[in-house]
């Protein structure tokens, strides 16, 4: 018994390998992480399935295909070659997924890998196309396509498998948006419609907010000065003197710390060959410059970025591996740190906030992957056991997975398991606890989901969603509607009743969904509606086809009463309080501390350099 | 920010080679990637070896020098399946070569060497191991060619890995030199902070006393500004007046002196925030931790020659200057703070000089030391190295390397010293001892059903498991193998467990031998790539001497996706 798979058959047994071989599955991600589990998923044989040969009855019901698919935007990086081992030199600024393919086919010949070179946000990739899946692995990079696959794995009803690295550790990180990454460079190289485009939160105040529209629309005019000598120094003055200026007019909020000192521009360098100066001083990037310095770099940078603007690049957008990007946004962060006596950083510092940089090593990420694959064992077994006891009731004599099954392991999703790699303590490098079942608060996980077929028209009214909420889910009149845009619909709001749905972006091929709030004394959880790609289609009779739900019933418990005390302090994601628990409890409650402290100086400097990110993030390798 | 102790990688434009590992820079700095620049890694593969090679692969991309790999047997198809490197071409050619072939392609950096001699011959030759700078074993292995390889290993002071994969369970264990000391622990930047608030030295009483001086005069905006170090030293002068010269000790004390002293000082102002929260933290006494004094009290650092490595002669010279001051060499940094930037340049400044005052001492008595041992000037030993350890002092780990286990054939296995701990591990329910004690069985099955291949009619290694027909006969060989293992442990440490805890040890062992034998000695790819994942993070810090590694063994259950460190 030499086979190829010998090893695998062997351990997981008949059935599950049979299993493992027909899934289908997904991976989001080929960076450090992906190429791991890429690697994993090809050789514990999963999709490797050959195409349905003449003498065996397919015992898949479905046409669909064995097989993996990836999904990757990004393309090779040199720096990511210390560990993203599916790629080589040669595939530098080559895509990702298509190079990740390539290479991973030749470890299994009977694999079957489709590589796409795409943003999951695509709307090709809607509900149905995640439906078509056995298990989703998420090894993203940024905290929104993390959630925006969770959103679609949860509606088409899909295991998904998280993971993270960074360093030694698989953890949670918060992202901080830095100033000058995240304002100052898209006002000046961004998409023009985007400038003055500013975020109103709520609790901002009025003339503040103007103030800002203000500031925003003079930045526009300065852009106008592009490619003349005296651009430079408009865009210091501006951002480095009026600004603050204006920010020390504010007096209250200067009572208890140090109002920022303006830096004005001709009084401090009148030197000619400031450019010549910034351009060699650019290549330093391990020693924090200094004040004139920064002003050297900021000059140079701005002087090479407009030449690329004039030369025909309509936008540029910060990239941490564009170096000239890179010195303007360590130049500029480090002149604003400067006015507000903030510690100035090296440039390799600077890349590493702005640039979401996590150290990374290769060891990490094995462990994270292989993790990763142990689960989707797990997840499919649950999913066997399932046939297998369906099968049973039919009178089919299948033996059940004895020697895999313990009752122990009976928990969610087949006894899956969230795993901790740390590295602060040996004596504990993985640790595992039970998956938590839904929080009852959590916007996503706690709703039903459901798909709405839409007739081929695309005329459906809202007036129809509502007319079909109330006769076929049970609603009476007390209950809003969301889309993405906002509050829709509730009882005060009619004005939209004879709108489209395609108008508030719900249509046949959109991904956005619609969220169903029951406002009554006892509310029903929130119902989240997504589109099927199908078409609802004429009646026999010849009358249109009406919105109807895709399938006949639809079931909405009541909402769990609201618990008394929160288990956890909020605000963030169920993930990552759910991660967090992975520390010991006294470790824990010193980290937790430390991290209100430090979430309380954040805040203090809030209006400074450092905006939070609302919720904090999981980082991960890239 | 975590990577600010880091030595960063270089100081000029960055090159090709820093761009490709800047993301390990980031861990372990310039002076780590020079340590696995230099490194030489020797495995010894006799079967498909996967967890191994995973292991490779892992040190391969992050650039380590040069390895070699001992494997005298063809490619087979069972290894195309769970060794992701070989192709179908590759069938019939030789293991090494073929793997050593592929891994060089992911770094052209990296050195590879593929040694096909028979490990029989090769364990024979005169200073053959002298090259390596670790040597990795995998399982299964002819344990009377592991022990000569142990041998060398100890007498060469080579880090030595011995690794098992098999099915759903994979476990190694690491034999390193009996001193093995690690400066740079990478210790929680929170847990270095050491301010000595107190025991202040004159410099930082007498600033102090001036940024406090007057303070119910100051305005508003400098009272705001004063460094909370200073209110700390500024209150705890006040509390010695109150409490005839003593600090605040207990955790009470230590309230007591937050809530009605400092406190008292401002009500809301960020400075006395600060201060207040770093009441508990920071009023301690800058006493050595105790594995610093087992370090100070080790026979090495006590009695010193010549040739001493450094490390022992600046752990003398520290324990020296710990005697003297009651306190270890100050550390020398200081946290963020609110403060106006001058004062805080001060204080930093203040902070340093002292650290390199402290440091400055330590080298003395190092040179003190060095003439009254005779050390060669050849041997002088670099500031450099007394500086870090200064800095980390209070962090400083040292692992005492012990022997690894190897089952012989017709020789009991024996803990030593440890068999009380085996017996704890036992009934510990935590513990995967039973895991360890299951690949223990596993070795000696492999020990007594091996004929050396060399010998005619020889077959070489078998494992359990390994053939369907005998599997039922070598699952019961396993379980009684394991079972007089663990009575072996009873009967060393002279302990009893009884029912029904007795049997249901033997019971959880015979699951895993069970498991052990079910996989014939086949490897799961995932389990042989998380191990590969872990053992070659294990080797990186042991090659580095940055983190603590595993000591020294370690296990892990992938069915229950679990792993357990374990002293042997």
């Amino acid at each position: 018994m030499q086979r190829r798979d010998r090893g695998i058959a062997q351990s997981l047994g008949g059935p599950l390998t049979k299993k493992v071989k027909e899934s289908r599955v997904l991976l989001v991600g080929a960076g450090g992480i992906g190429c791991e589990l890429l690697k994993n998923l090809v050789c514990s044989g999963f999709g490797s399935h050959p195409p349905a040969t003449t003498d065996a009855p397919p015992t898949n019901p479905s046409t669909r295909r064995a097989g993996l698919m990836v999904i990757d935007l990004d393309t090779v990086d040199l720096s990511n070659l210390n560990r993203q081992f599916l790629f080589r030199k040669q595939h530098i600024k080559k895509p990702k997924a298509l190079v990740a393919k390539e290479t991973a086919s030749q470890f299994n010949p009977s694999v079957h890998i489709e590589a796409h070179h795409a943003s999951i946000f695509d709307r090709q990739y809607n509900v149905e196309f995640f439906e078509d899946f056995d298990v989703v692995f998420n090894a993203l990079d940024n905290l929104a396509a993390r959630r925006h696959v969770n959103k679609m794995c949860l509606a088409a009803n899909v295991p998904l498998i998280e993971s993270g690295t960074t360093g030694f550790n698989g953890q949670v990180q918060a992202i901080q948006k830095v100033w000058a990454k995240s304002y100052l460079f898209p006002e000046l190289f961004g998409a023009s419609e985007e400038s003055g485009d500013m975020e109103v939160t709520a609790g901002d105040n009025a003339d503040e907010v103007a103030k800002l529209k203000e500031e925003a629309e003079a930045l526009k005019k300065i852009r106008g000065l592009m490619g003349k000598s005296e651009f430079a120094q408009a865009v210091f003055n501006k951002v480095f003197s009026d600004d603050i200026d204006r920010l020390r007019s504010m007096t209250e909020m200067w009572q208890s710390r140090k109002p920022p000192e303006p830096l004005r521009f001709d009084s401090l360098s009148h030197d000619s060959s400031i450019i010549q100066q910034g351009k060699a001083l650019s290549t330093q990037d391990q020693k924090p410059w200094t004040l004139l310095e920064n002003i050297s770099v900021f000059c140079y940078s701005l002087d090479t970025l407009s030449n690329r603007m004039q030369a025909g690049e309509n936008v540029i957008e910060f990239d941490k591996d564009d170096k000239d990007t890179l010195d303007f946004v360590a130049s500029a962060a480090n002149l604003r740190s400067h006015i507000f006596d903030i510690q100035l950083h090296s440039e390799w510092e600077v890349k590493q906030m702005a640039g979401n940089i996590i150290p990374a090593i290769a060891t990490s990420n094995a462990l994270t992957a292989s993790l990763c694959v142990m689960e989707a064992f797990k997840i499919m077994r649950s999913q066997q056991a399932k046939a297998n006891a369906l099968a049973e009731a039919a009178g089919n004599n299948f033996t059940p997975l004895k020697a895999h099954t313990s009752s122990k392991d009976d928990g969610l999703l087949g006894g899956a398991k969230m795993v901790f790699l740390t590295s602060k303590s040996t004596d504990r490098l993985i640790s595992s606890q039970s998956l938590l079942p839904p929080k009852a608060e959590c916007p996503v996980c706690s709703p039903v989901y459901a798909k709405l077929v839409l007739p081929e028209s695309g005329s459906t009214t809202l007036q129809e969603l509502v007319d079909l909420l109330k006769a076929t889910a049970g609603y009476d009149d007390d209950f809003s509607i969301t889309a993405d845009v906002g509050i829709i619909y509730d009882p005060d709001l009619d004005d939209n009743l004879a709108k489209p749905l395609s108008e508030f972006g719900f249509s046949k091929d959109s991904n956005s969904f619609i969220t169903v709030t029951d406002d009554s004394d006892e509310p029903k959880v929130d119902l989240v509606l997504s589109s099927s790609r199908q078409a609802a289609s004429t009646e026999a009779n010849g009358d249109a086809a009406a919105l109807r739900f895709i399938t006949e019933t639809l079931e909405l418990p009541l909402k769990p009463p609201k618990a008394k005390e929160p288990e956890t302090n909020g605000g963030g994601e169920a993930k990552i309080e759910a991660l967090s628990i992975s520390q010991s409890g006294t470790k824990r409650k010193r980290e937790a501390e430390d991290e209100a402290e430090s979430a309380k100086k954040r805040t203090k400097n809030d209006d400074v350099m450092v905006v939070e990110d609302d919720g904090g993030a999981i980082l991960l390798d890239d | 920010m975590e990577t600010t102790t880091i030595e960063p990688p270089l100081q000029a434009l960055p090159t090709a080679k820093e761009k490709r590992y800047d993301r390990q820079l980031r861990l372990w700095g310039a002076p780590g990637q020079r340590a696995l620049e230099e490194t030489h890694l020797l495995l010894i593969n006799s079967s498909p070896g996967v967890a191994a090679v995973e292991t490779l692969k892992n040190l391969v991309l992050p650039g380590v020098g040069q390895f070699s790999i001992l494997d005298p047997a063809v490619v087979e198809e069972a290894d195309l399946g769970v060794n992701f490197f070989l192709e179908d071409e590759s069938l019939g050619k030789f293991r090494a070569e073929e793997t050593v072939k592929y891994l060089m392609e992911l770094n052209p950096d990296v050195q590879g060497h593929a040694i096909k001699e028979p490990l029989e011959t090769f364990i024979t030759k005169d200073k053959v191991f002298t090259p390596y700078t670790l040597i990795l074993v995998a399982a299964p292995i002819d344990p009377t060619i592991l022990a000569t390889i142990r041998k060398h290993a100890e007498a060469l002071h080579i880090p030595l890995f011995y690794l098992h994969c098999v099915g759903y369970h994979s476990h190694f264990s690491i034999q390193l030199p009996p001193a093995f000391p690690i400066v740079d622990t990478h210790p929680d930047p929170t847990a270095t902070t050491d301010l000595r608030v107190l025991k202040p030295w004159p410099a930082l009483q007498e600033f102090a006393r001036e940024q406090t001086h007057a303070m119910d005069k100051m305005s508003g905006h400098d009272k705001a500004h004063i460094p909370y170090i200073c209110l700390l030293l500024h209150y705890l002068e006040q509390w010695r007046n109150d409490h005839n010269g003593t600090v605040p000790d207990s955790y009470k004390q230590k309230q007591e002196f937050r809530d009605s002293y400092v406190r008292k000082g401002s009500p809301d102002e960020e400075n006395f925030d600060e201060a207040c929260a770093a009441v508990l933290k920071s009023l301690i006494s800058p006493t050595a931790p105790s594995a610093l004094r087992d370090i100070f009290n080790a026979p090495e650092a006590m009695e010193l020659t010549a040739t001493s490595p450094p490390f022992w002669f600046i752990a003398n010279a520290i324990s020296q200057f710990y005697t003297k001051h009651g306190g270890l060499p100050l550390p020398g940094a200081v946290p963020d703070m609110k403060a106006q930037s001058a004062d805080y340049i001060r204080l930093q400044n203040i902070y340093k000089t002292k650290a390199r005052e402290d440091c400055a001492e330590v080298v003395a008595t190092v040179r003190e030391l060095e003439k009254s041992t005779g050390r060669g000037s050849k041997l002088a030993i670099i500031e450099k190295e007394v500086e870090n350890f200064c800095k980390g002092a209070a962090h400083i780990h040292l692992v005492r390397g012990r022997p690894l286990q190897i089952v012989l054939p017709d020789l009991p296995v024996t803990f030593g010293d440890r068999a009380k701990a085996m017996v704890f591990e036992l009934t510990n329910p935590e513990s995967l001892i039973g895991e360890y004690i299951a690949f223990l069985a596993w070795d000696e099955f492999v020990a007594t059903h091996t004929t050396s291949s060399s010998v005619k009619g020889g077959k070489g290694l078998r494992v359990p498991g390994n053939n369907d027909a005998e599997f039922e006969a070598d699952k019961e060989k396993m379980v009684g193998i394991a079972h007089k293992i663990v009575d072996g442990i009873l009967n060393e440490a002279g302990e009893r467990i009884e029912d029904p805890e007795y049997t249901e040890i033997k019971d959880g062992i015979e699951k895993i031998c069970v498991e052990l034998v079910r996989a014939g000695g086949g490897e799961l790819h995932n389990i042989a790539s998380l191990t590969g994942g872990l053992i070659a993070q294990e080797v990186i810090k042991v090659i580095t001497k940055q983190y603590v590694p595993v000591d020294n063994t370690c296990l892990f259950d992938g069915v229950a996706s679990r792993s357990y460190v374990l002293r042997v």
